[in-house]
């Protein structure tokens, strides 16, 4: 099903979903950058530029509170968090690359164990995807199997028409179903042209090849090289589509508190350090080794998905200019030559 | 087991039955589940791990002690050296403490039916054996010669000090102990050496044997070539694997060497599987 929406009637489908007591997630202005946040009316929406950080928030919050507990002279009290109680959301203008970060993570918070508090603000979010029409240096979607007008992950999908407005197609029954309950904001899709995609620099990587040189070479002086320069501030997991670690902490007193939790990065050096002062990673060449494996090669082990979606993030905002598309380049064409 | 439904992360409660203090800073909890049907329906295997809350500080990782043969309570064994461990510490009889597991695999013992079985321990890396070792003695006729060589730096870092007794005098364990030169007093009636060297000096054989080993990593390093000399091959070594973890289930990212995460595909392991592991543990 494809229909097309005018800018004016997007920002009118954002006030009729949040009239009905839903969360609309979705880019606009927060003081001096572009984030994912909450809208609080549709004249927020902001889609000129890519989120400073993912979106990956919308599911897997920074911070959450996970039980809470209370003790007094009969004893200690847990209290649940109901994710009964999340709120339906429709997740409005995530870019290819971050629409498509979820379908990844999913298989790592519902393997054996479900996380709940993952799952059901999955099952409760409408991804309306949005193609990209401008890419920058640092963007490489493209050369990790994804594309600026990819709509995998997305249930409706945005195209950019040449003459302003959008047009909308139905990727999944869930994005059906959202276009048929508001069908007075679309229209019948006519002539017009779609914006051109946007066209990342870089060819399309080799990822088998890069994860058979990395099947071989835990060992590799490039680890050191790259490393030299990490300050281990994590910026690239924090920004990260498909970056999932996290810390659990208790908050509050033995009396009372909470118990949390929140994202971490494979970058810090305390990740792994153990209570009797050994650290397995206790060198950052290590730990950025980790961050790559895990990235091309572990998670592909288990889950048969390469995790990352090619976005950039950690590219545009490592402090030292870490290019882990470079990186790839460069593992590529090692194997070439080896 | 716990409820796989809802919160993932939720503990069961439990209440300090008793404290045990085994050296100056390792203390073991004796713990029984304050719900009736969980106390029932909690059961677990040799060598499976337990998420242990002191509610404001925080969760720790520590393998269940105790056999499973043993029903109604289980226990753990923990040296205070960071803020949860010494929130435990503090805790008292009556008190209470979250439990939140088992988790992990465990130690294949209906394959160990009929073999001879050598644990090899030191320090307070006992507690991981100490499961298996009950368990096993509490069901003797499926089981050879059973050994064990146990060694700390002094008689004073011991843990169990009151079981080594008991298994010192019954007649179907042979128990050897030992502590590091220097670290003897005058009552010592054990070895004296480094568990490595005592551990070739009483030779098991490794025909139809399953040697168990924990301990500290230089421990493990030195044990190996000494069990290999005896004749074991990697597939009759295990071992179990400590990584600093969160959750326990295989989400939070931190356990793993290489591909492999100490969460969920241990904490386990043969000799021959840690070997081909990337040295990063």
């Amino acid at each position: 099903m494809s229909k097309t929406i005018t800018e004016q009637n997007l920002r009118l489908l954002v006030d009729a979903l949040l009239k009905e007591g839903g969360r609309v997630v979705a880019p606009k202005l927060a003081e001096t950058m572009t984030l994912y946040e909450p809208l609080a009316t549709g004249q927020e929406l902001d889609l000129t530029k890519l989120p400073r950080r993912s979106s990956k928030e919308t599911f897997f919050p920074l911070c959450e509170t996970i039980l809470t507990f209370e003790r007094d002279e009969a004893g200690v009290r847990v209290g649940d968090v109901d994710p009964a109680s999340f709120p339906e959301t429709v997740l409005l203008g995530a870019r290819p690359c971050d629409a498509a970060a979820p379908s990844i993570l999913d298989a790592v918070f519902s393997w054996d164990y479900n996380d709940e508090f993952y799952l059901e603000r999955r099952r409760k979010t409408t991804i309306i995807g949005l193609a990209c029409t401008t890419a920058d240096d640092a963007c490489f979607c493209t050369a990790v199997g994804l594309s600026p007008a990819d709509t995998r992950g997305s249930d409706l999908f945005l195209t950019p028409l040449e003459g302003g407005g959008y047009a909308c197609q139905a990727v999944t029954d869930k994005g059906k179903e959202l276009m048929e309950k508001q069908a007075q904001f679309f229209s019948d899709a006519g002539s017009e042209k779609p914006l051109a995609p946007a066209e990342p620099a870089g060819e399309p990587l080799d990822l088998g090849k890069i994860k058979s040189w990395l099947d071989g070479n835990f060992e590799n002086p490039l680890w050191t090289k790259i490393a030299d320069l990490c300050v281990g501030c994590g910026a690239c997991a924090f920004l990260c589509p498909a970056c999932h670690c996290f810390d659990i902490s208790d908050e509050g007193t033995e009396a009372k508190g909470c118990r949390r939790k929140h994202w971490d990065a494979c970058g810090f050096g305390k990740f792994t350090n153990h209570a009797s002062g050994h650290n397995p990673r206790d060198v950052q060449p290590q730990r950025y080794r980790n961050r790559i494996m895990h990235k091309f090669k572990y998670y592909d082990d288990k889950f048969g998905r390469t995790l990352c979606t090619g976005c950039g993030r950690c590219i545009r905002w490592c402090p030292v200019g870490i290019d882990i598309a470079a990186i790839l380049q460069q593992v590529e064409a090692k194997v070439e030559v080896e | 087991m716990c409820d796989h439904s809802k919160n993932i992360y939720k503990p069961h409660l439990a209440t300090i039955e008793q404290i045990i203090d085994e050296t100056h800073d390792i203390r073991t909890f004796r713990l029984v589940f304050q719900d009736e049907a969980v106390r029932e329906s909690f059961s677990f295997r040799s060598g499976q791990f337990a998420e242990y809350s002191a509610f404001g500080a925080g969760e720790a990782t520590f393998c269940i002690a105790s056999s499973p043969t043993r029903q109604g309570q289980i226990e753990c064994c923990f040296r205070a050296v960071g803020r949860v461990t010494e929130a435990l510490r503090r805790l008292e009889v009556g008190d209470t403490i979250g439990v939140r597991g088992p988790y992990g695999n465990s130690f294949p013992i209906e394959q160990f039916y009929g073999k001879n079985l050598v644990f090899v321990a030191g320090g307070i890396a006992l507690p991981p054996l100490r499961t298996l070792i009950w368990n096993c003695l509490d069901q003797r006729e499926k089981f050879n010669d059973i050994t064990i060589v146990y060694g700390a730096r002094t008689e004073a870092d011991l843990v169990y000090k009151h079981e080594l007794k008991e298994w010192q005098e019954r007649s179907d364990v042979n128990l050897v102990k030992t502590v590091d030169p220097g670290g003897d007093g005058p009552e010592w009636d054990g070895k004296v050496g480094f568990v490595p060297s005592i551990l070739e000096a009483a030779a098991p054989a490794s025909d139809n044997t399953i040697a168990l080993v924990c301990g500290p990593p230089i421990m493990i390093k030195f044990t190996l070539p000494v069990l290999e000399k005896l004749g074991f091959t990697d597939e009759q070594i295990y071992t179990t694997l400590e990584n600093r973890m969160k959750c326990g289930l295989g989400k939070c990212g931190r356990c793993n060497v290489g591909n492999v995460y100490v969460c969920k595909d241990g904490p386990v392991f043969t000799a021959g599987q840690v070997k081909a592991m990337p040295q990063e543990f």
